[in-house]
């Protein structure tokens, strides 16, 4: 067991799958410290709030009203106070562009939301088990995408 | 080539037409200098014939007085003075006579005036007889020395004479002389000239002969090439032009206006009348290109202008400029009607925008079918698999099974999304062509279906196949639902075999797979045992949505291989089935080998 909660913050615009989510890890036996804004533009005033406390990892959804999950992820990855934040994005479609774009722009992993809660749940348990300090040096196209 | 003949002849007749002037100088002033030379040949004869002649005449006249002086003496009559009287005249006139004819000759001057004086003593010594006729006889002492006297002075004279006359002959004999010298060589000379002037003129004449062959042959050409424009121009719908530096305008052909169908067979159109023609809009352009169409080097000038029947015509223009042999730049175009493939340009170009309209809108649906439409129904299945297993034992077993029937559903619609989505996006916009290894992409389908391949304990068997030029991931779909279709129907208790065959389509076979003859092809066979089909549905198997089994019985959308059909089409290939009911089914796929 960890001595720390894992800090998770997600930015989703849909309601169904913020509740999978959020239900999703309160059945995955890890500590974690879920926190979860509704779209872009909250997430990056979020993170930009001086007492922010900054997550271990973003779950970063792409097609969100307002600002995009893309022009998220390129903000982030401009500004070297959010370095530390390994970013999964969490997408239901997976083309092959956004996939091409995101792994361009400096995501850590894409994951292809699943339509099984039991899945959903493997998945998450394998994104936040990842010393991801360590498995970003090994970044590679042909893993970007999660397969399970 | 012909040009540089051309411009040979023109050096070649200037060499002639120098060499055949210095010529003729040349013999001009040998032959004035012959004429000089002999002219004064000949008045050196006639000075020495005269001086000759005067002396001879001296002579005689002295002669003529000693005769009288002589007759006197003996019969003292004194009409025997007379010649004796007259000679001393005729005499001095005759010296008189010498004296001019041997100025400039210091010699006979001498001998002259030498001779003057004897003939002055001659005279005197006559005289001093005469003077004494009447005192002395004739055997007088004083009248024999005097004759004597007389006799020793004529003979001086004489020699003098004599003297002088040779002193004549050995001037005219130098002068011989001095014109032979002159002369010797000159007709030898002025011959061997003459021949060569001939020679010139006669290889000059063959030259220019020749080349007036030349002439006339490029002559015929350039008729034949004027013949040849006129004929495209009147085809081609165009007129040339050229422009004139001298009045600033640009001079057409004659088929510009046939071009306006004027129906007057004019050589040219002025320009203010073509003006006039000129769609209003377009006149200052269509002005500022006539004045200066150099400075718009090859920058292609589109105009309206109105036909003589009223309708409006698109008109191009598009010059260029050309460096002529002596060097100088001329400005040459071409102007055509291109109202034709300006209206068929304009409604592409509609059509265009409509099929970018028609393209945007279907992308616009990919996406609708991929994000939109796939996010509702993947709720629904997370809602499903939590129900099913959160609250698996608050249900009916009849509510149970409905959420089966419900998740069974759902599945089968986000399969046919995917594959709907797979089919529209199978297509060749923006795909890349690349040399590939269809070995490694048939790996790689395998690789995809090997939890399935092992779960249904099929073997399959590959030929070594070839390396194409395709786009890879649509040849991998390719076997993917090949091998994926053999796979899922198989027969019941029968484990699959799948044999994947490579062979050269030869020459004489299946000539109708071939959309292009001259690439050699490649046929590539999936066989497999398994259900089959009657062959008669072996054409509607490819068609979208067809499916031959019932949807219960076997899994599937009845688009995977209207995809195959697609993918065979992009790569410019074929591919067909043949189907024996519970024998097994063939799937032959055939690609060009070196694809478009």
């Amino acid at each position: 067991m960890q001595k720390e909660a894992i800090h998770v913050l997600l930015a989703d615009d849909d309601v169904d799958d913020r509740l999978f989510f959020k239900e999703a890890f309160e059945e995955i036996k890890i500590k974690t410290n879920v926190q979860i804004v509704k779209d872009g533009m909250e997430l990056m005033k979020e993170l930009n709030r001086p007492d922010a406390k900054l997550p271990h990892i973003l779950f970063l959804d792409l097609n969100m009203p307002r600002k995009t999950g893309m022009e998220c992820l390129k903000e982030i990855k401009e500004n070297d106070k959010f370095n530390d934040i390994a970013i999964a994005i969490y997408s239901t479609s997976a083309s092959e562009q956004d996939i091409e774009q995101t792994f361009v722009n400096g995501a850590n992993v894409y994951i292809k939301k699943p339509n099984d809660f039991g899945t959903l749940k493997k998945i998450l348990t394998e994104i936040i088990t990842v010393n991801w300090q360590y498995h970003t040096s090994g970044l590679d196209r042909s893993n970007f995408l999660l397969s399970l | 080539m012909k040009g540089t003949g051309i411009l040979n002849m023109s050096f070649l007749l200037k060499g002639i037409f120098a060499s055949s002037v210095f010529i003729l100088i040349f013999i001009s002033i040998v032959s004035y200098k012959h004429a000089t030379s002999l002219t004064a040949s000949s008045d050196a004869l006639q000075h020495s014939y005269n001086v000759r002649n005067e002396l001879e005449q001296v002579i005689s006249f002295i002669k003529d007085a000693e005769t009288g002086q002589r007759g006197y003496l003996l019969s003292h009559d004194s009409s025997m003075l007379a010649p004796y009287l007259n000679a001393r005249d005729k005499v001095n006139k005759s010296m008189y006579s010498l004296s001019i004819l041997a100025k400039g000759k210091p010699l006979q001057e001498a001998n002259l005036d030498t001779l003057y004086n004897l003939i002055t003593e001659r005279f005197a010594y006559m005289n001093l007889l005469l003077n004494a006729s009447g005192k002395i006889s004739m055997n007088d002492e004083l009248l024999h020395r005097n004759l004597m006297k007389e006799q020793e002075v004529m003979n001086k004279i004489r020699m003098r004479v004599d003297n002088m006359m040779s002193l004549e002959q050995q001037f005219l004999s130098d002068r011989k002389e001095q014109f032979k010298n002159e002369m010797s060589f000159t007709p030898l000379f002025t011959f061997l000239l003459l021949i060569f002037s001939v020679m010139v003129f006669i290889f000059a004449y063959l030259r220019l002969n020749s080349q007036v062959t030349v002439l006339r042959n490029s002559n015929e050409a350039l008729q034949l090439s004027a013949e040849q424009i006129n004929h495209a121009e009147h085809i081609g719908a165009f007129s040339t032009w050229r422009w004139n530096s001298k009045n600033h305008e640009i001079e057409y052909s004659d088929n510009y206006a046939a071009l306006l169908e004027t129906g007057v067979d004019r050589k040219q159109i002025p320009f203010r009348d073509i003006i006039e023609k000129v769609h209003p809009d377009d006149r200052a352009a269509v002005i500022a290109y006539n004045q200066t169409p150099g400075s718009r080097n090859s920058a292609p000038l589109l105009y309206r202008i109105y036909r003589s029947d009223g309708d409006l015509r698109y008109f191009s223009s598009v010059g260029k400029t050309v460096h002529t042999l002596n060097g100088s730049a001329i400005y040459l175009g071409i102007t055509s009607d291109i109202t034709e493939e300006y209206k068929k340009n304009l409604s592409l170009q509609e059509r265009n925008l409509e099929l970018e309209q028609t393209n945007k809108e279907l992308a616009s649906f990919n996406y609708v079918a991929s994000h939109d439409l796939q996010e509702p129904l993947r709720i629904i299945q997370t809602y499903i698999s939590r129900i099913q297993e959160k609250e698996k034992h608050n249900l009916s077993e009849s509510a149970s099974e409905y959420f089966e029937r419900i998740r069974s559903s759902a599945n089968r619609m986000q399969v046919l999304i995917s594959d709907l989505l797979m089919f529209s996006r199978t297509n060749k916009a923006e795909k890349v062509f690349e040399p590939a290894d269809l070995n490694e992409l048939l790996a790689q389908a395998r690789q995809d279906l090997s939890a399935l391949i092992e779960e249904k304990k099929a073997v399959i068997d590959c030929d070594q196949l070839p390396e194409l030029s395709v786009i890879p991931y649509q040849i991998k779909q390719l076997f993917l639902n090949l091998i994926g279709n053999s796979l899922k129907y198989a027969r019941e208790g029968v484990s699959p075999k799948i044999e994947i065959r490579k062979r050269a389509l030869t020459d004489e076979e299946c000539p109708q797979f071939r959309r292009n003859p001259r690439l050699k092809y490649t046929c590539i066979s999936v066989i497999d045992n398994g259900l089959g089909f009657e062959q008669q549905f072996a054409e509607n198997i490819f068609v979208l949505f067809k499916r031959l089994h019932q949807k219960n019985e076997y899994p599937g959308t009845g688009i995977g291989l209207s995809i195959c059909k697609k993918i065979a089409e992009i790569h410019s290939g074929f591919i067909y089935a043949e189907g024996f009911t519970n024998q097994g089914s063939k799937f032959h796929i055939i690609l060009p080998e070196a694809s478009a």
